[in-house]
């Protein structure tokens, strides 16, 4: 099992769009994915747990993957979330 | 391109537009190539730049008065310089008397020239109608087509995935079948399609296992429509892990059919999933789109909303230093 501390670093935080960016990266791996923050724990899986996290710009979300790939999908989830969730406003 | 003879035209809309010809089957192999009409009273007295020839040709009241009071001489040399364009046809509204001159002519080059009893207004009016059915840009697609909850939706997906067993299923929860297998669809005006069945299948089903069957003979007659407009092509795919299937509803796909983008939704289906109750889903949400509700950006728009208050909390704590 991984675990990390990543960073929402994009103005609005992870809304709708973010959110399915990550759940689309996580269908794509066997390894399970459970997102924290401020005590909730969801399955990185279902888009409506995404969601409620509410994780706003600043906010440190702790993430847990588990299983085969967990390696692979802890790195595209670090890129994903070091890359603004592809929001950054350029220049 | 798509043509339509005037022996063919006359034929068909003999009743509809009372028509009939005053120059025998004179004409009869030309053909109508585009749906505008034209009034030709500028080609009449004499100015040809820009005439065109290539429409049916309407002589109202106008016209026919115009002729008259130039006398037949003069008419002659103005018809003569206008018929040596390739015209599909004239026809003359209100039975109106057609100078002679016309009709020698006319016989001479081959030229058709019929009669409506018809005012002008009104004829125009039928036959522009007409033509612009005619004319519609139209093509066949495979797939299924239902009315569910006054929305057209467009089942496509492989052979053999269930489209039929779904349009079926919605049938018997009340909703109606337009055409199986192949929908005839057609433009009207810029952003309409319209999907119809096939003349000859009516309303009649391929079942997997069953054989045909009559969907109206079933389930009777309020089971079935004619024509519906299509709203939303739902495409049924086999669900693979890896695929990637809309999850928010944000982003709209569309697919293009003859030139207009119609919303397209992509449902993965696996055994235990009830299409059927989806597929009311869709009809019903596209309804609250149509009306300004948008589940999903509304939610995204509250959460935006929340994000940004705790974001505003933490930075003002962050200078608080009392």
């Amino acid at each position: 099992m991984l675990r990390e501390e990543l960073m929402v670093i994009n103005d609005l935080g992870i809304h709708a769009r973010p959110a399915q960016h990550i759940v689309k990266l996580a269908a794509k791996h066997q390894a399970e994915l459970w997102l924290e923050k401020d005590g909730n724990r969801i399955n990185g899986k279902s888009i409506m747990g995404v969601l409620l996290l509410a994780a706003e710009c600043g906010a440190p979300v702790t993430v847990e993957t588990e299983g085969a790939d967990e390696q692979a999908l802890m790195d595209g989830l670090r890129e994903l979330f070091a890359a603004g969730f592809h929001e950054l406003k350029q220049g | 391109m798509e043509s339509l003879h005037i022996g063919e035209f006359v034929e068909q809309e003999a009743n509809e537009l009372q028509l009939r010809s005053l120059t025998g089957e004179a004409g009869y192999g030309r053909e109508i190539r585009q749906k505008n009409l034209h009034r030709p009273g500028l080609a009449l007295a004499g100015y040809l730049d820009l005439f065109t020839y290539d429409r049916v040709q309407i002589l109202g009241n106008t016209e026919i008065s115009f002729l008259e009071s130039i006398g037949d001489k003069k008419t002659r040399a103005s018809l003569e310089a206008m018929l040596s364009y390739d015209i599909p046809c004239f026809v003359v509204t209100n039975s109106n008397p057609v100078p002679d001159p016309l009709l020698e002519l006319a016989k001479e080059k081959d030229i058709a020239v019929l009669s409506s009893s018809l005012g002008t207004t009104e004829f125009t009016h039928l036959l522009s109608d007409f033509l612009d059915e005619f004319f519609a840009p139209t093509s066949q697609m495979h797939g299924t087509l239902v009315d569910v909850y006054g929305t057209g939706l467009l089942l496509t997906g492989k052979s053999g995935i269930g489209k039929s067993e779904v349009a079926l299923d919605l049938v018997e929860r009340g909703h109606r079948l337009v055409a199986d297998d192949v929908v005839t669809v057609t433009r009207k005006a810029d952003n309409v399609l319209i999907g119809r069945g096939n003349k000859t299948l009516l309303h009649l089903m391929e079942i997997r296992g069953l054989g045909i069957i009559d969907v109206k003979e079933i389930f009777g007659v309020h089971s079935i429509r004619m024509q519906k407009r299509i709203e939303m092509v739902v495409e049924l795919r086999l669900w693979k892990d890896r695929d990637n299937f809309e999850r928010t509803g944000l982003e709209k796909e569309t697919k293009d059919i003859l030139g207009i983008d119609v919303p397209h939704v992509q449902l993965p289906i696996f055994p235990g999933k009830n299409i059927t109750v989806i597929c009311e889903t869709l009809a019903l949400n596209l309804h609250l789109q149509v009306y300004g509700y948008d589940a999903a950006e509304e939610f995204n728009r509250r959460l935006l909303q929340n994000m940004q208050d705790k974001q505003r909390l933490r930075s003002y704590l962050r200078r608080d230093n009392e």
